[in-house]
């Protein structure tokens, strides 16, 4: 402890000297927040300012700095002291830009400033500055799962860029749905006509490949550990068990085409001539470019193709979505007909022809060799004759009764992805023994096997697929380091396979990367704090295991808490579940926040000032009230807002402590919850609106009124809004009268 | 004098929107050197000017905000603004560029404290709103401009203005004399991610845009209804001010169209869709929003986001490429056209029409100053002949964000590569 | 049905857009419309009172195989020839010059609307042209006032003498006409021996195009 030495800075630049008492914030942080060392300077940013502090680090060994001037999200570059724990007291947007400047107003706005000074000198005395733990795993071998166009080009990829690749393929050889096709989309400009599948291309480039290891009849029967120290049982057919240590996993296992024997309606199954595109892909390939033949052998002289079978699914039956590929497909398939003799009549029956990008160029090109499209409904393929007969609406024309009579029919069905086992649906109660399987049902197989405690796959978003729920950030999925890429993402062509496929290896390359480092992974990218937990304290209540959005944390045997470093996004969700507070992260703890919370100046209830803690979410909320600020729309004195990582690390005890002090009201910003959630940490603010739902009990038993507690959901855009919801809060606070813990 | 750290085992990226500030963050967390090239004064490219984010309708500042942080918090990254690359010799693993680097006026010293403004009258268009408002001529790009500094912009350079300003300003953060200056830098590899501009709407000749203040585009609309905006996020048309509550969305202004733009433009179908739910937010059952498309592409698991618009009856949906547009007394704007599923005539009339245009890529019509592939819509066409020039987001495809930050991924990797080659080359 | 109408119909049985593309002038672009129908809503003539069949939906008719419906429809006779369909175009289809190829195919055909004005117009005019190789006004006039009969004749007469006395009084009309007088060319024959060996050439290429079919 001795070691320590702590300092406040206070800025009185940008107009902070002119609405502020400089000196008696001075005296605040000397005397109540106890700092050895407390400046003033007029510009605290400049580089002299900047000097003056780094002086104090080097030549007086300050550990510890209060910084009292602007947002934290402000001037980060000058205020940059990697050895040094920084705490930032937010006196420009937290205090002179949110409040008037009058007369009137200058006792409540310095009251403001002076508690922000005392907060930041009571947070930064709780911190350590986190060092890191660079000893999490350092091994730098990719796992890819899965060895279609997506598996191997991860793996090609990540072997140009230097690292060693582990390719597991469940079936006999690679190549995956590319491989059985006559020929793809075209990739490249004139995107005229079908290009070769590049298959066997990518499959010489694997065998040369000295950094790529290949278990083919193989599938993945555990995998322990955790980013950069994966241990990876490999079950290989006829063969024993191998293990392979692992960095980071890509999962490329792909998808299934929909059962086409599900959709009676439009004759699969009654008719042989009736196929799904993989069924046609297999009759052009017996082709190989001459007249395409039916199973019958008779050489098809007209072809209808039926967009959206059994796709964009109304009805609840077959697929809701639109499997994004299928347009250009069957244009490639209405192609290989034209090409191979041009008088066979080739029609695309469609509702929305869907060729985005260049895809406009294939569609021409389908069009100007004839390939007929028409915008219409399918109801039926019946059997008529030797061939078929389509039935449809043509919406064109408004004909309920089009019909055209057809050798063949392909049906464009959809993409299933290959994605293992819905964790989700497992959180449900399960009684053992219970569980016995509807008729038919096909368990899903895991795919990854994952030792996790919360369950042996990642998490499902839409569907079944493995997608990021994240516009901006599509490669996050809830497991650190293991990444999903192609189709069993998202519906998705070769050509973006390709490059799903190759971002998904840049992120698996630098999860690993970070991993040896101790830093931490997406969305708090470096952060080397990482939780720990006094276990003498247990309880071994679980709630973190469960609770944690990433899996991070599993069980040992005594239901202790075991915490994988390399596997925490650090969003502090365990912290805020822990009923006991034994965990905590060295810069961020039960300690730091509550530190605030108390060291705020609380007037008695004559005062007729009220007191009101804001809890804000470091995303969205806080950026909100900063921008607020910038446009300087002012909102009450009375409030005291400190950003947290998110609302999922809310601890209750911060809420009961702060009422039990005579705070009057605590408003806690958090991001949206639900399907179209906003949380940064995926389901923290809806675990800590699920928390917080508890403190109302709490409420009850203190005494005090539901009011007390407003849970907000808050955006950053609500720059205009925001100001006005806290004054509304106030407003109802005074209305309903000063706590009665006030003075205990 | 700006100096730049770079090395042939760095990467330069150009262009400071998602794509580009995607590529530059994951190659320097993967602890490779970056060196972000951007022409605007701030960061965030378009996506920054956006209200919301389909399908989510969340907020593309959301994101920016948590990208940002990556930034301040990564030291291999140097950051250019107001930097355009003007030329690019050499090859691979060993590039030298030269980038013209224009004044700003106003150094790191600036606090963002708004003086200023406050000391200059004269207003100019305000770029980040697509010219639909004014901003002083000494202004913060927008709330969450990276970096955090005002911008002198030339037009009162030279004038008392300048120099009130410069008084103005107590922390000697305004510098007239700043020059326009050329660095020239080493780099392994370059991601070129200068993304896309708004098809000019005003050639599609028909449509009236420029000439009828009540027929905008999808973007500017983006602006209207962003409470950052000019309007404070209410939806106004900008002939008189009022509130425009029955709205027209038309499709393919510009692209999927030989005369215009023949790629189609991908994100359009679905920015239009999200922008009915603008008109659903503001004014409830009273909004009335009409999309007149060829197809609809709401293409793979955006297909439900589709059926809910649908699903709204407050939104009709007319399968038709509008003919042509007139305006009516009160200035109302009227389409002209004929429904095509079934033959049936119409001239409705509007408050407003929102032309969704497309997406045409940047860098056509301006030379990448180096030898690049490009297809037949301007777009960077990935090629060996390329060399370690490698396209990103909506230089090299129509995309919308998320599979521009895809592209990007793919594109730091690829830059990843070549520098590790160099690397173990020099190991 | 004429004898080619019938000859055609069994070539090309249900193809009828094959049809189109062979013997239709600017037949073969009709397969490329993406039927966004910017070519309907820009026709000047769909409003008052409007065609049957806008250009987008004939173009999807033809696709259907609507032939019968097609060829004898009025809606490729009301072209103004505007051409905002032709520079609207996303696909760039000439659209104008396929409906007046069309329209031609319907009428060698046999197929074409009778009394259709604009149909009867051309006709007439040509019929009327090619005889001197020189308009005779006069004589078109009367016959394009008196098609619907000797009373519709009588009273558009009367309705437009007005407008004739002028014309006559500014010597822009030739009323001798009447009784055939009037500008002819110079080498009346040579015109006709033109215009057979155009009739000869056109014959000899579609005959060329329908065997190569």
């Amino acid at each position: 402890m001795s070691d320590k030495k702590h300092a406040a800075y206070i800025c009185a630049g940008c107009g902070l000297g002119e609405r502020l008492d400089i000196a008696a914030l001075e005296a605040v942080a000397k005397k109540e927040g106890k700092m050895q060392i407390v400046r003033t300077h007029p510009f605290l940013c400049s580089e002299e300012g900047v000097a003056m502090i780094r002086a104090d680090i080097e030549s007086e060994g300050v550990t510890h700095a209060a910084i009292c001037a602007c947002s934290r999200r402000a001037k980060t570059e000058a205020f940059n002291f990697p050895t040094t724990a920084i705490a930032r007291g937010n006196l420009r947007e937290g205090v002179i830009w949110v409040r008037p400047d009058t007369e009137e107003a200058r006792e409540t706005t310095q009251e403001m400033a002076e508690d922000y000074v005392r907060m930041a000198c009571a947070e930064v005395k709780a911190m350590t500055q986190p060092a890191g733990n660079p000893n999490t795993g350092m091994n730098k071998t990719l796992l890819v799962v899965g060895g279609g166009i997506s598996g191997m080009t991860a793996a090609l990829e990540a072997s140009k860029a230097g690292y060693k690749v582990v390719l597991v393929e469940k079936t006999g050889s690679l190549g995956g749905w590319a491989a059985r096709l006559h020929r793809r989309v075209p990739t490249r400009e004139p995107f005229k006509s079908p290009e070769d599948t590049g298959v066997a291309d990518m499959l010489a480039a694997i065998e040369a490949d000295p950094n790529i290891k290949v278990y083919l009849n193989a599938t993945i029967a555990k995998t322990s550990g955790a980013p950069g120290r994966f241990k990876v049982d490999i079950a290989v057919e006829s063969g024993p068990t191998v293990t392979e240590d692992i960095g980071a996993i890509v999962q490329a296992t792909g998808f299934t085409l929909y059962d086409a024997g599900k959709l009676p309606h439009l004759g699969y199954g009654k008719s042989p001539h009736v196929v799904d595109q993989a069924g046609l892909e297999a009759l052009a390939r017996a082709a190989n470019g001459g007249p395409i033949k039916r199973a019958d052998g008779k050489e098809v002289k007209s072809v209808v193709f039926v967009q959206c079978a059994g796709q964009r699914d109304a009805s609840g039956e077959h697929l809701p979505y639109c499997s994004g590929h299928c347009c250009n497909t069957s244009i490639k398939q209405a192609i290989y007909f034209k090409d191979a003799n041009p008088d066979v009549d080739a029609v695309v029956l469609y509702t929305d022809l869907r060729t985005p990008g260049n895809g406009e160029d294939f569609y021409r090109a389908a069009q100007n060799r004839g390939v007929i499209f028409s915008k219409g409904v399918v109801s039926e393929v019946v059997p008529a004759g030797d061939g078929l007969s389509v039935k449809f609406h043509d919406l064109i024309l408004d004909d309920r009764n089009a019909q055209i009579e057809a050798d063949l029919v392909v049906l464009a069905t959809g993409m299933v992805p290959n994605s293992g086992v819905n964790i989700d649906s497992l959180t449900a109660p399960q009684v053992e023994g219970q569980e016995a399987p509807a008729e038919g049902e096909v368990k899903p197989v895991s795919i990854l096997n994952l030792t996790y405690r919360q369950g042996p796959d990642i998490p499902q978003f839409k569907w079944g697929f493995t997608d990021s729920h994240f516009i901006c950030f599509p490669y996050e999925t809830r497991r650190t380091a293991i990444y999903a890429a192609g189709p069993v993402r998202r519906p998705m062509d070769i050509a973006q396979a390709i490059e799903d496929a190759t971002g998904a290896a840049m992120k698996a390359i630098q999860a690993m990367e970070n991993a040896g480092l101790g830093r931490a992974a997406h969305p708090r990218s470096g952060d080397l704090s990482f939780p720990t937990a006094r276990l003498e304290g247990c309880t071994q209540c679980k709630r973190c295991t469960v609770e944690c959005p990433f899996g991070a944390i599993d069980e040992d045997e005594k239901r202790y808490p075991v915490f994988n470093e390399s596997r925490c996004r650090r969003c502090g969700t365990c912290m805020g579940a822990c009923p006991v507070r034994v965990i905590s992260f060295e810069n961020y703890s039960v300690n730091t926040v509550g530190a605030q919370i108390k060291a705020v100046n609380i007037p008695d209830e004559f005062e007729n000032k009220p007191r009101i803690l804001i809890l804000a979410c470091e995303n969205d909320a806080y950026p909100a009230l900063d921008m607020a600020a910038l446009n300087r729309n002012c909102y009450s004195a009375y409030v005291r807002a400190i950003p947290v990582r998110c609302l999922g690390s809310v601890n209750t005890i911060w809420i009961t402590d702060a009422l039990n002090s005579g705070y009057d009201g605590v408003m806690l910003m958090g991001c949206k919850h639900g399907e179209d959630y906003q949380c940064h940490f995926v389901k923290g603010s809806e675990l800590g609106r699920y928390r917080m739902s508890k403190v109302y009990d709490t409420l009850k038993g203190m005494n005090l009124e539901p009011e007390r507690v407003l849970d907000l959901e808050v955006a950053i855009t609500d720059l205009h809004t925001l100001p006005r919801k806290i004054d509304d809060y106030v407003a109802k606070i005074q209305q309903i009268g000063p706590s009665p813990f006030k003075g205990f | 004098m700006t100096s730049v750290v770079a090395t042939n085992q760095t990467i330069l990226v150009v262009g400071g929107g998602i794509a580009g500030m995607t590529a530059a963050l994951e190659a320097a967390e993967t602890g490779k050197r970056v060196v972000l090239v951007e022409k605007n004064p701030w960061l965030g490219g378009r996506t920054a000017q956006l209200y919301r984010y389909f399908p989510k309708m969340c907020h593309p500042t959301c994101g920016l905000e948590i990208n940002l942080r990556r930034l301040k918090a990564n030291p291999n990254v140097q950051v250019l603004t107001l930097a355009e690359v003007t030329g690019i010799s050499g090859q691979k693993g060993d590039y030298t560029v030269t980038v013209r680097l224009k004044p700003r006026y106003v150094n790191e010293k600036c606090t963002a404290c708004g003086d200023c403004a406050q000391a200059v009258a004269t207003e100019i268009p305000d770029a980040f709103n697509y010219g639909l408002g004014k901003v002083k001529a000494a202004y913060l790009p927008h709330s969450m401009a990276y970096p955090m500094r005002y911008v002198l912009d030339p037009a009162i350079i030279g004038t008392p203005e300048a120099e009130a300003a410069r008084a103005a300003c107590k922390y000697g953060a305004i510098d007239l004399d700043q020059k326009e200056e050329v660095v020239s830098l080493k780099a392994g590899a370059i991601i070129w991610a200068t993304g896309w501009r708004p098809y000019d709407a005003a050639k599609i000749t028909p449509y009236r845009y420029g000439e009828f203040p009540n027929v905008i585009t999808n973007v500017e609309f983006e602006r209207l209804a962003d409470p950052h905006g000019p309007t404070g996020g209410r939806i106004l048309r900008p002939s008189d001010g009022r509130e425009a509550k029955n709205i027209a969305f038309i499709q393919c202004a510009g692209s999927r169209d030989e005369n215009h733009l023949r790629h189609c433009s991908r994100f359009c179908c679905m920015g239009s869709l999200k922008q009915t739910h603008y008109v659903q937010e503001k004014y409830g059952d009273e909004g009335k929003s009409t999309i007149y498309y060829i197809d609809i592409r709401a293409i793979d698991r955006f297909e439900d986001f589709y059926a809910k618009v649908r699903a709204n009856p407050n939104v009709t949906f007319i399968k038709s490429k509008v003919a042509r547009i007139s305006q009516d007394k009160d200035g109302n704007p009227v389409c002209w056209g004929v429904n095509t599923e079934g033959y049936k005539r119409y001239a409705n009339t509007h408050d407003l029409v929102v032309l969704a245009v497309g997406m045409e890529p940047e860098v056509k019509g301006v030379d990448i100053p180096a030898e690049v592939m490009s297809d037949s819509s301007g777009f960077i066409m990935a090629d060996p002949l390329n060399g370690a020039i490698f396209g990103a987001g909506c230089a090299t495809n129509a995309l919308d964000v998320n599979r521009a930050v895809q592209s990007a991924t793919a594109a730091a990797l690829r830059a990843v590569q070549v520098v590790n080659q160099i690397a173990r080359a020099e190991a | 049905m004429s004898e080619l109408n019938q000859q055609m119909a069994a070539r090309y049985k249900n193809n009828f857009l094959k049809e189109i593309e062979e013997q239709a002038e600017m037949g073969e672009w009709v397969k490329m419309c993406m039927q966004c129908g910017v070519c309907s809503g820009s026709c000047p003539t769909h409003f008052h009172p409007g065609w049957e069949h806008p250009p987008q939906e004939i173009f999807m008719m033809i696709r259907a195989g609507k032939r019968e419906e097609v060829l004898t429809s009025p809606s490729m006779w009301m072209c103004t020839s505007c051409y905002n369909c032709y520079v609207r175009c996303p696909r760039k289809l000439p659209i104008t010059h396929i409906m007046h190829g069309i329209a031609e195919y319907a009428y060698r055909l046999g197929l074409a609307p009778k009394m259709q004005p604009t149909l009867h117009l051309s006709q007439t005019f040509w019929n009327n042209c090619i005889k001197t190789g020189r308009v005779n006004e006069v004589r078109l006039t009367q016959s394009l006032y008196f098609k619907d009969g000797f009373m519709a004749g009588i009273k558009k007469g009367l309705e437009m003498k007005d407008v004739a006395l002028g014309l006559i009084k500014a010597k822009r009309l030739n009323i001798l006409e009447a009784l055939g007088f009037g500008h002819k060319c110079k080498d009346v024959q040579g015109i006709h021996r033109m215009l057979a060996k155009a009739r000869e050439l056109e014959a000899k290429r579609k005959g060329a195009k329908a065997q190569a079919a």
